[in-house]
């Protein structure tokens, strides 16, 4: 390798990082009763990858996560998201940010038990100011990428079993193009053809170029769609692995 | 982001009829409260009311409210008469007496006298028949004044006018033309049932002439409470009131004023006021109760929901707007159904006797009663979506 070729290789890979965090710690509580949940992640992920966070309880993925995207101040370290420096942001603009460019998946799906499965996928259109009809439109189609016919899409959750619902939720998750999405445990209260189906969707529809997907679990049934694996360990990234087989899942989509 | 709020709140039914309740109940009780009370002091100066032909009323200087009452010389009778601008004038006594009815029982009574000549002041008279009855010697009209059970008589002659004790557990009948009572010992006729505006306090009454009144209340140096005067038509009647007053030193006061400073008398000396109050206290209490745990109930099991729109990029600013929505839908739901209610049941209770009348500040009362607490149960749900944790939501914790 040349020394140019060099140069341009460095260039396009520090673009090409979605996160860097650098000895960042979170403390919840204070004095005797003070929890320690990151003592000093270090982490970088990159565009185009699916990393996955692994670890036993309590050793602080959902804190990280939630660092990640924008829910929790860190207390130490540095951390840039989408290069975005959440210390440098108000309450407002980061809740402004969080809005346009994450997307959430949560373990226990948490749709509005009120709307149907379109107007949940819509709402995080809404909440960036699309107008319904536009925003249902959207989230019909949405909601055809990952498998739902016409009467599906205006069910009402609790009418949707579990992997159906948790469709809906990845369909909230990617429904406006977010550039990172987070998912906590998005397959455990999943049977494994149904985690199975969410995350070959996820791969599929919300991984580009320039996006970011970071799964917590325990689910080594899935391990197989991550890119990379970190393990961690009371409060820091211990390792980092490859996955054991790819499968047939391709990398990017094109 | 609204349309999901209102989506949200309709979607919990139980939640929702309970909010709905609430406000109902708040604007109903108030509204009602408010109501009832109208139809008090209306009542409180039915005597006015009842008396449109009098475009001025004439008293003692001393005299504030249609119920306080200080009589006159006779002589000011004549002296208000010559005022100019007075085309008639009439004496009313009003006075307190027991009557004796047939069975011994005795029975307050508000007495009014009217002028003998006009029979000015006698309202309606029930079966068909006329004031002159009253021109018959010792005739009076009785009338319940808004009371019930008490113009009644004993049904059997055995038990009319006994020796001894009164003959009070006895079958029953209202008076009727023909029947007898005892006034200060001097015996009247009855001559028949009208048909006055209920009272305030509720109190029944005997119609009768100036002449007999004199005749059958206890001696008292002066008799004449009011001077009714009816204005030469073109003069207004305030005018003419202060004309009267210039004139005579007496107070006078157009029906409307006097209709004003009769209920502001009322509020200011009527334990009925505190009552009233206590009960649109007790209504506003109950509502901000019902109300306040319903909505708090509401927000707080779809905190959840509201942590996760908050992650998905809702500022506590839309949040909160989304809360409001929410209160004012069931506030304006709340308030017509509360006040739809409160017709009905004005209605019902007018049907009845009771005293109720809907006037504008009603509603506007009840209105703003729904307001504040709708405002304080927003209020109070805005503060747990301002404390919550979005992170905490995130794992299902
Ligand atoms: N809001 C909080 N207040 C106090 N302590 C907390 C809070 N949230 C988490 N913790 C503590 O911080 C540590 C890390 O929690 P975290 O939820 O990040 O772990 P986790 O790896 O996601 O665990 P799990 O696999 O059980 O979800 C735990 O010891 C937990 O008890
Ligand atoms: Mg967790």
């Amino acid at each position: 390798m040349s020394g140019n070729t060099m140069k341009s290789f460095i260039e396009a890979t520090k673009n090409q990082t979605a996160v860097r965090c650098h000895g960042v710690t979170k403390t919840y509580g204070q004095g005797k009763a003070a929890v320690q949940a990151l003592r000093g992640v270090d982490l970088e992920i990159r565009t185009g990858e699916l990393l996955m966070l692994v670890g036993p309880s309590g050793c602080g993925k959902t804190t990280l996560i939630s660092v990640l995207a924008g829910l929790l101040q860190r207390d130490g370290g540095d951390c840039s998201v989408l290069d975005h420096d959440y210390k440098q942001m108000s309450f407002n603009e980061t809740t402004r940010f969080r809005g346009r460019n994450i997307g959430f998946v949560f373990q226990t799906f948490d749709l509005i038990p009120a709307l149907t499965a379109a107007e949940n996928v819509a709402t995080p259109l809404l909440i960036n100011g699309v107008k319904w009809p536009a925003a249902l439109e959207k989230a019909g189609a949405v909601l055809k990428v990952v498998g739902f016919d016409d009467r599906m899409i205006h069910s009402l959750p609790t009418d949707l079993s579990g992997g159906q619902q948790q469709r809906v939720a990845v369909a909230r998750a990617m429904v406006h193009d977010p550039r990172m999405i987070v998912c906590d445990e998005p397959t455990s209260a999943l049977d494994s053809e149904s985690g199975h189906m969410v995350m070959s969707l996820m791969r599929q529809f919300a991984l580009g170029k320039d996006r970011v997907l970071v799964v917590v679990t325990h689910d080594t049934r899935i391990f197989e769609f991550a890119d990379r694996i970190a393990r961690m360990e009371d409060g820091r990234i211990t390792r980092i692995e490859n996955p054991p087989s790819r499968g047939n899942v391709p990398l990017n989509n094109p | 982001m609204n349309l999901i709020a209102l989506k949200m709140l309709l979607g919990d039914f139980t939640k929702y009829a309970g909010l709905l309740f609430g406000i109902a109940f708040t604007s109903f009780l108030v509204t009602f409260a408010v109501s009832y009370f109208g139809g008090m002091m209306t009542r409180s100066f039915a005597l006015i009311a009842e008396n449109p032909r009098a475009d001025v009323w004439v008293m003692d200087p001393a005299v504030v409210a249609v119920d306080s009452v200080i009589n006159l010389p006779a002589a000011d009778l004549s002296r208000v008469r010559s005022v100019e601008g007075v085309q008639s004038a009439v004496p009313l006594a009003v006075a307190q007496a027991d009557a004796r009815f047939p069975n011994g029982r005795f029975q307050s009574f508000q007495v009014i006298g009217v002028d003998d000549a006009t029979l000015i002041g006698v309202p309606p008279m029930s079966g068909g028949a006329t004031a002159a009855v009253l021109r018959a010697p010792d005739a009076v009209i009785v009338d319940a004044g808004g009371t019930s059970g008490k113009l009644e008589t004993p049904l059997l002659k055995a038990d009319q006018w006994p020796r001894g004790r009164p003959h009070l557990d006895v079958p029953m009948r209202l008076l009727i033309a023909g029947d007898e009572l005892l006034v200060n010992d001097t015996r009247v006729q009855v001559a028949g049932q009208s048909e006055a505006l209920p009272r305030f306090p509720p109190r029944p009454i005997l119609f009768t002439t100036y002449s007999t009144a004199e005749h059958i209340l206890l001696p008292e140096r002066r008799r004449l409470t009011f001077v009714l005067v009816t204005t030469v038509p073109g003069v207004d009647a305030h005018t003419l009131a202060a004309r009267i007053e210039e004139a005579t030193d007496l107070r006078a006061r157009a029906s409307d004023d006097f209709k004003t400073d009769t209920v502001k008398w009322m509020l200011a000396n009527s334990e009925d006021v505190g009552d009233a109050v206590t009960m649109l206290s007790i209504a506003m209490l109950v509502g901000f109760g019902v109300t306040g745990v319903m909505m708090f109930m509401f927000t707080n099991e779809n905190l959840k929901y509201y942590a996760v729109l908050n992650a998905m990029g809702a500022t506590t600013r839309s949040l909160l707007i989304m809360i409001c929505s929410q209160a004012a839908l069931c506030a304006l739901l709340g308030t017509g159904l509360g006040l739809g209610l409160c017709v009905l049941a004005g209605q019902v209770f007018v049907n009845y006797g009771f005293p109720f009348r809907m006037m504008w500040f009603a509603p506007v009362v009840g209105g703003t009663a729904v307001l504040l607490v709708s405002i304080g149960a927003a209020a109070f749900s805005g503060r747990s979506v301002l404390k919550m944790q979005p992170a905490s939501f995130l794992a299902g914790r």
